[in-house]
């Protein structure tokens, strides 16, 4: 789980697949299908986004979470922005172009598990301003086997930034 | 800086009897930079908690108004607030958030100081001239440092009062937030920290008495919650309200549990430490906090606060920062705290949910943001500055200060009027004059 500790590559076909779902999941998230989305988690989702300290390089960063959702709170999350009606940051929607990319896919246990490690690029833009602004992080899921498809079961999102811009974080990354 | 203060619009902008704000204290730069001297250059402004900074050498950096400080607690044990800027020639010291040092040494010339600020080497200190005394050439302290019940507070005016003199009655309120066990409280995890457009008294005044956004801005999590609070068989209900205003401008607003509610409320602070409350808060604010629903809050100027129960189990003490950047933009810092003595297992729940509803990423915070910058953004021209805030709701309550047996200072009734808000107001006006 460890990047740090030397993937154990995944096959080719695994690779294709793995990639063939973090698309089509990127892409239901650009066309805010949160639904669609929030059935590709497990129900044991455990899902975190985390921002840094900056720090000497002698003590290295630290990481905290800006957001850390079980499959609850990630539903009452998706629910509010997913509604015209219960959001304020999100009505007009925002928009948002994802580029999913760095992919590297390890073997997980039980086999047919995987690991995929992506970096994340998202241009968000809101309202009438003429310029938009990025997120971006490096991204470690753990993708679990569910009969022909696969599940998010864990997700970490390490943003590269220390103070985040534009008032909240207010979509999925 | 006079001449800014020369040319700075010399007039109130708060007009008390007829309940009205201009614009341009909200959106104005010359009023921005006579804040900074009347205000943030002036006045106490928090800087950090104690538990930020445990360990000698242990530093964290902020910022007052415009002035970048290093908030350390020296090989003494004493916490000092230094300005992060080299007395030779002003490189910062700390180019990190926060961290631990032996020493400040300056990555420009080498210049190097121990951490209560004392210059030790100037590196060439061989071609000083004989009189000049090292001891005048350390780094620039903050003339005022106080702590009051883990929060560290500085000033920059040698002047100010002491700090419980400026709390005054407001530090009632905040004790049974950040004082209600023998430890006291810490700060879980790094302050999150976001940026937004908009002018930073919005989010003072948002804290220290704003019922009256909470269903338009918030009906998301509110209706949402509510389902939640059904499945759990768990629903919070509100009652007696009201708005606090102590002198100085501080002030919060508190909302006990309808009559009937059970104390299950309670169960959300750590069992355990019950009796400790009783020990350490005494009858009055046990009974306070006991039926609370929420308190929240704003020290003049930037410091605000929130205990709030959103659902079953999810409590959390949050303390704010509005940090202004410029007359339409501020940064926003974040902490969430517990008490000391609180299992680790309830600490991550209190953190978890802290942030998931106020934080950077907040499902309350989110739709706050978006309505506070296109504020800002809207009344940020020439002709919307003609048509000054209403602060209306204020004025039938401001001579009727209801009798509250509870707490100490001025109370009001019902609690979504703007008495709070424009008592803010009141005070920033009369600071901003001089």
């Amino acid at each position: 789980m460890n990047e740090e500790r030397g993937p154990a590559p995944a096959s080719d076909v695994a690779f294709l697949e793995v990639q063939r779902f973090l698309n089509r999941e990127a892409a239901l998230l650009d066309r805010r299908d949160y639904m669609a989305w929030f059935d590709l988690l497990t129900e044991d989702i455990n899902y975190v986004v985390t921002a840094r300290v900056s720090r000497p390089a002698e003590s290295g960063p630290v990481d905290y979470a800006i957001v850390d959702e079980d499959t609850d709170t990630l539903r009452l999350r998706v629910l509010q922005i997913g509604d015209p009606r219960l959001t304020r940051a999100e009505n007009p929607p925002t928009q948002t172009r994802r580029f999913v990319s760095n992919l590297e896919v390890e073997d997980a246990d039980p086999p047919d598990d995987y690991v995929a490690h992506t970096n994340l690029l998202v241009y968000r833009q809101r309202g009438t301003a003429p310029d938009g602004d990025f997120y971006a992080g490096r991204r470690r899921d753990v993708l679990r086997r569910d009969g022909a498809s696969l599940r998010i079961a864990d997700r970490l999102v390490r943003l590269d930034h220390n103070v985040l811009f534009d008032g909240s974080l207010s979509v999925i990354l | 800086m006079d001449d800014i203060v020369r040319s700075a619009p010399n007039r109130p902008w708060v007009d008390a009897a007829n309940g009205t704000v201009e614009r341009e204290a909200f959106v104005g730069e010359d009023v921005f930079r006579l804040e900074l001297d009347r205000i943030f250059h002036r006045l106490w402004i928090f800087v950090a908690h104690v538990s930020e900074i445990p360990g000698r050498g242990d530093y964290v950096v902020r910022t007052m108004g415009r002035v970048p400080v290093i908030a350390v607690r020296g090989s003494d044990g004493e916490v000092r607030v230094l300005l992060n800027s080299c007395r030779h020639r002003g490189t910062k010291l700390c180019r990190g958030e926060a961290g631990n040092a032996r020493h400040f040494v300056c990555p420009y010339h080498g210049w190097s100081y121990a951490i209560d600020g004392g210059l030790i080497t100037t590196s060439y200190d061989e071609h000083l001239p004989p009189d000049m005394d090292k001891a005048d050439w350390g780094l620039v302290p903050a003339p005022r440092v106080e702590i009051y019940k883990g929060l560290v507070f500085a000033a920059w005016d040698p002047g100010v009062p002491p700090l419980p003199d400026y709390l005054g009655d407001i530090a009632w309120y905040l004790d049974a937030l950040f004082w209600r066990t023998p430890e006291g409280m810490e700060v879980l995890a790094p302050p999150h920290r976001w940026r937004v457009r908009a002018n930073w008294k919005i989010g003072a005044l948002n804290f220290i008495g704003d019922s009256q956004h909470v269903r338009t801005t918030h009906a998301g999590p509110i209706a949402l919650d509510k389902v939640r609070s059904e499945r759990d068989g768990f629903y919070v209900q509100g009652g007696d309200s009201f708005q606090v205003v102590t002198d100085d401008g501080h002030g919060c607003t508190l909302t006990y549990l309808a009559p009937g509610m059970p104390e299950r409320n309670y169960l959300t602070h750590p069992p355990g430490l019950r009796d400790a409350y009783a020990d350490t808060l005494g009858p009055d604010r046990l009974a306070m906090l006991h039926h609370l629903r929420v308190m929240v809050g704003n020290v003049f100027p930037n410091f605000s606060f929130i205990e709030s129960q959103v659902a079953l189990g999810e409590k959390a003490v949050i303390v704010r920062q509005w940090q202004p950047l410029s007359g339409t933009e501020m940064e926003v810092l974040s902490w969430v705290l517990a008490e000391r003595e609180a299992a680790a297992e309830y600490k991550d729940r209190a953190l978890r949910h802290g942030f998931h509803n106020f934080g950077a990423a907040g499902v309350f915070e989110q739709d706050d943001l978006e309505l506070w910058a296109s504020a800002t953004q809207a009344s940020d021209n020439p002709i919307a500055r003609r048509f000054p805030y209403s602060f209306h709701s204020s004025l039938p309550f401001d001579d009727a200060p209801i009798d509250n047996a509870k707490g100490p200072g001025r109370s009001y009734k019902p609690s979504n009027t703007e008495v709070a808000q424009f008592a803010f107001m009141q005070r920033w006006d009369a600071a901003m004059q001089g």
